[in-house]
């Protein structure tokens, strides 16, 4: 599927939701039915009978020999054993995409055991690892929330960003008067919601477009919390409505997430109607609570025509690394015609596709840069040198996508942590960590 | 009148020095007769920094419980902690070598020997070593194997130790004061004498003293002490996070850590905040409630999952059946034992120094379980019967020859 939409779009991001877990597996199999094009759905589990109900996904069973498609039973070593025994099979899965979301319920066993290290294969294969994370009710029991609460901070600590959305806000949020079924639909809809949003945002063609790299100057090396906020507005006013209804959502906490926030991508789709003084509305009200931030914003033009459609992706930085200014951003909003050549270089999908799509579109577009870009040579022209050349230029491609990768990958921390009194005292060393340094610092935790 | 015997307990704590006196009947029975305490100025996480304020504090809070007891205090108890001391499990063996094979007297003193017999750092030196079970013949769970028959005779020890030289720089200080010091003792030992009934050792508890400089834990379980630990993290350190968060000075921070702290997040508190306008320093200056709760509580809750994560190790998780007992100034923080009870999976309290009489006002209040604990501790010690008080009272013989010296 992949191959083709690549070959079509010529170099669309190559976009991968893995569903771990019962709640995983769940939430990709609703994606995959009502998921956009271009999006690769697969399901791992390690109980068959969750698999077994999953038809538009590409299933995997985890752990055929330890528990034998049977469930972990929430016992978290026992997914990550079965995650190691398949650590081939997962690598070859994530190899090759651009962006991958590992999409699991945090709490129950192969969930929380399994995604951090699928995220880390993620990682490794040189994606863009986006956690997407539910957390159980407060009623589901201490261990099972303190289970969530450690997967969470695994997931957080291998992907570059995790939208997380927990159960318990649902109560909040609708009452405790909620049917259990309702209330998990909504948190299912949230969900599914911040995937659509992000993949949406990046596969629709725009206007103004919101591209990968985009995202990636956002997210990347962040090791933090996101949110993805979904609204509608429709009717007259449907820009304020839209602005109503995204701070009204739970996920930007009547605004407190925008004050907090270091990175926001902005995306409005609203169909042919879709007017500056809408954008307008729009941005402002964001740049209101959040008024020092990255704003990226983008629009897409079809659509639905009569409902306005705002996507939010909010990322909150952990003070490890410096925000580099988007410079991306504003060149691709004038060369709005050319959207796909905004994409970055780096993320080509590699392979005998990006060749094949080379030797199409070679014509003007960036990538006539490339070695390989020449359509057939003609037997004289090709000389041993040449071909020698050729052949080497190609060998190296790969290497050095990796090697180009490597200069983006996080930085350490560079900011000092202050130890205050304890400046000058014996320092409290507990399994290399400094426990002399405050522990909201150290878990990543963000005060705005 | 019998006559009773004044024992003193001094603890020179990281945020203050304590000073308690008891009166110890000859049937063992404490009775809390003064108190003395004096802000601690010369100490950090829980080991002496500046001695010479140290000396000062020590000097006004033994003034003050003289006072009030109306004695002079010659000799004390001292506790002692940091993170240099360490809590292990010891066996010794011994063969019974008489014709009738009959455990004696001898017998025993000789298999606890071996059992002292530890192998240590060479800067290490040992604190307590304290008797837990015989087993004679592989026969576990011997309380008393005298009078039994066998061939070969086991015990379990749990050895306190910590670096001699640091340890000695309290008792030093202390005897420069013209005070002799009787015993030194590990304060989370002191002060889980002083809270834990005998059930409460049988069934199986975990105390948890909250310090300002340190956090002490001990586990009894079976009557006898499991395991013992110190981390070198307290309340200093939630002033100090806080301080930091909050970007106040470390003073303000402290207060607002008495005034506002709670040990679990308030899903209220974040629309909330604390005017500090009244305050000269920073006027004007508003704190958000959330982020005082948020930094507080995680540092809290990372401090009882490093000692769950100890405990689990030491496989001793499932043995809690009462539950976990809190105490020291930490233990005030509101909700510390909602919190305890979540990372813990067990029930928890605040711990009262139940076993022992006197002023009211020193039993209830958490800070002062482990000067309490010294007095019990040394009313054990000076105890001249040996071994008739039953197993159930884990502190058996102390070993004081290793301080033997004293200066």
């Amino acid at each position: 599927m992949t191959d083709t939409s690549a070959k079509l779009s010529g170099g669309e991001p190559v976009i991968r939701l893995i569903g771990l877990g019962e709640t995983g597996v769940k939430l990709v199999e609703t994606l995959a039915m009502i998921g956009p094009e271009g999006v690769e759905s697969h399901t791992l589990d390690t109980d068959n009978r969750s698999l077994s109900r999953c038809h538009q996904s590409q299933t995997m069973l985890l752990g055929q020999a330890i528990p034998c498609g049977l469930g972990t039973g929430g016992d978290v070593a026992l997914a990550r054993a079965a995650v190691e025994s398949d650590r081939d099979r997962l690598a070859k899965l994530v190899e090759g995409a651009n962006l991958v979301f590992v999409i699991a319920g945090m709490g129950g066993g192969t969930g929380t055991g399994a995604a951090p290290l699928v995220a880390r294969l993620a990682k490794e294969a040189g994606a863009l690892v986006v956690g997407v994370a539910a957390t159980p009710f407060d009623c589901e029991g201490t261990r099972r929330c303190n289970q969530a609460t450690g997967g969470l901070r695994d997931l957080k600590q291998a992907s570059d960003v995790v939208f997380h959305f927990s159960n318990q806000d649902v109560v909040s949020m609708t009452g405790a008067e909620t049917s259990l079924n309702s209330a998990l639909d909504i948190a299912n809809r949230h969900l599914c919601e911040s995937v659509l949003g992000v993949s949406r945002m990046l596969l629709e063609p725009g206007l103004l477009n919101v591209s990968f790299g985009d995202l990636q100057s956002a997210v990347q090396g962040r090791q933090s919390l996101g949110s993805v906020v979904h609204v509608e507005g429709s009717g007259e006013g449907r820009a304020a409505a839209a602005v109503e209804n995204m701070l009204a959502h739970p996920a930007a906490r009547g605004g407190a997430a925008l004050q907090e926030a270091s990175a926001i991508l902005v995306h409005l789709s609203g169909g042919e109607q879709l007017s500056l003084a809408e954008m307008n509305t729009v941005t402002e009200a964001i740049k209101q609570h959040a008024s020092a931030v990255d704003l990226v914003v983008g629009a897409s033009g079809p659509g639905r025509d009569e409902a306005l459609q705002v996507t939010v992706v909010i990322a909150h930085q952990v003070k490890l690394t410096e925000v580099e200014p988007d410079l991306s951003a504003p060149i691709d909003s004038q060369s709005s015609e050319v959207a796909n050549v905004s994409f970055p270089e780096t993320f080509m999908p590699s392979g005998e596709t990006s060749y094949v799509g080379l030797g199409e579109d070679s014509g003007g577009s960036r990538r006539g840069g490339f070695a390989y870009t020449p359509p057939a040579p003609t037997a004289e022209a090709i000389t041993p040198e040449l071909k020698d050349s050729l052949l080497e230029a190609a060998a190296r491609q790969e290497p050095d996508r990796k090697k180009r990768k490597k200069i983006t990958q996080e930085m350490l921390p560079l900011e000092i942590v202050s130890k205050g009194r304890f400046e000058k005292s014996e320092p409290t060393i507990h399994k290399g960590e400094d426990l002399d340094q405050p522990t909201y610092i150290r878990r990543g935790m963000v005060l705005n | 009148m019998s006559d009773t015997q004044i024992i003193v307990g001094l603890e020179i704590g990281t945020s203050k020095v304590c000073v308690a006196v008891g009166e110890v009947s000859d049937n063992q029975v404490v009775n809390i007769i003064g108190l003395g305490q004096s802000k601690s100025r010369g100490v950090r996480k829980g080991e002496i920094v500046d001695a010479s304020l140290v000396e000062e504090d020590v000097r006004n809070a033994i003034v003050e419980a003289e006072h009030m007891a109306d004695v002079e205090i010659r000799s004390v108890f001292l506790g002692v902690t940091g993170s240099h001391m360490r809590g292990f499990n010891n066996t010794g063996v011994h063969p019974v070598v008489s014709a009738d094979r009959e455990i004696t007297d001898t017998d025993i003193q000789d298999v606890i020997r071996n059992a002292k017999a530890i192998n240590l750092p060479s800067d290490h030196s040992v604190v307590h070593v304290i008797r837990q079970h015989f087993s004679v013949d592989g026969q576990d769970g011997v309380l008393n194997p005298e009078g039994m028959l066998g061939a070969k005779i086991e015990v379990d020890v749990h050895v306190v130790s910590g670096r001699y030289n640091r340890l000695q720089n309290p008792i030093r200080l202390v005897s420069g004061l013209h005070l002799e010091v009787d015993n030194i003792a590990f304060n989370g030992l002191a002060s889980s004498l002083a809270l834990l009934s005998t059930e409460q050792k049988e069934l199986g508890t975990l105390v948890i003293d909250l310090g300002a400089g340190t956090t002490e834990y001990a586990i009894y379980s079976a009557g006898v002490i499991k395991h013992t630990g110190v981390l070198a993290v307290g309340g200093d350190h939630v002033s100090n996070d806080l301080a930091y968060g909050l970007k106040v000075p470390l003073g303000r921070a402290e207060q607002l850590k008495i005034d506002h702290g709670s040990a679990i997040i308030d899903p209220e508190a974040n629309n909330r905040s604390v005017d500090l306008s009244s305050d000269s320093v920073i006027p004007g200056k508003k704190i958000n409630l959330g982020h005082l709760q948020m930094i507080m509580s995680m540092r809290l809750q990372e401090t009882f999952e490093l000692i769950a994560k100890d405990i689990e190790q030491a496989g001793l998780i499932d043995y809690l059946r009462a539950g976990v007992v809190l105490c020291g100034g930490g233990a005030r923080t509101p909700y510390i034992t909602r919190l305890a009870r979540d990372v813990f999976n067990l029930p928890s309290a605040i711990g009262r120094s139940s076993t022992v009489s006197g002023i009211k006002n020193a039993l209830d209040e958490p800070e002062f379980a482990t000067p309490v604990g010294l007095i019990k501790f040394g009313a054990f010690q000076s105890q001249t019967a040996p071994r008739r008080e039953g197993f159930g009272r884990a502190i058996r013989k102390q070993f004081a020859s290793l301080f033997g010296g004293k200066k």
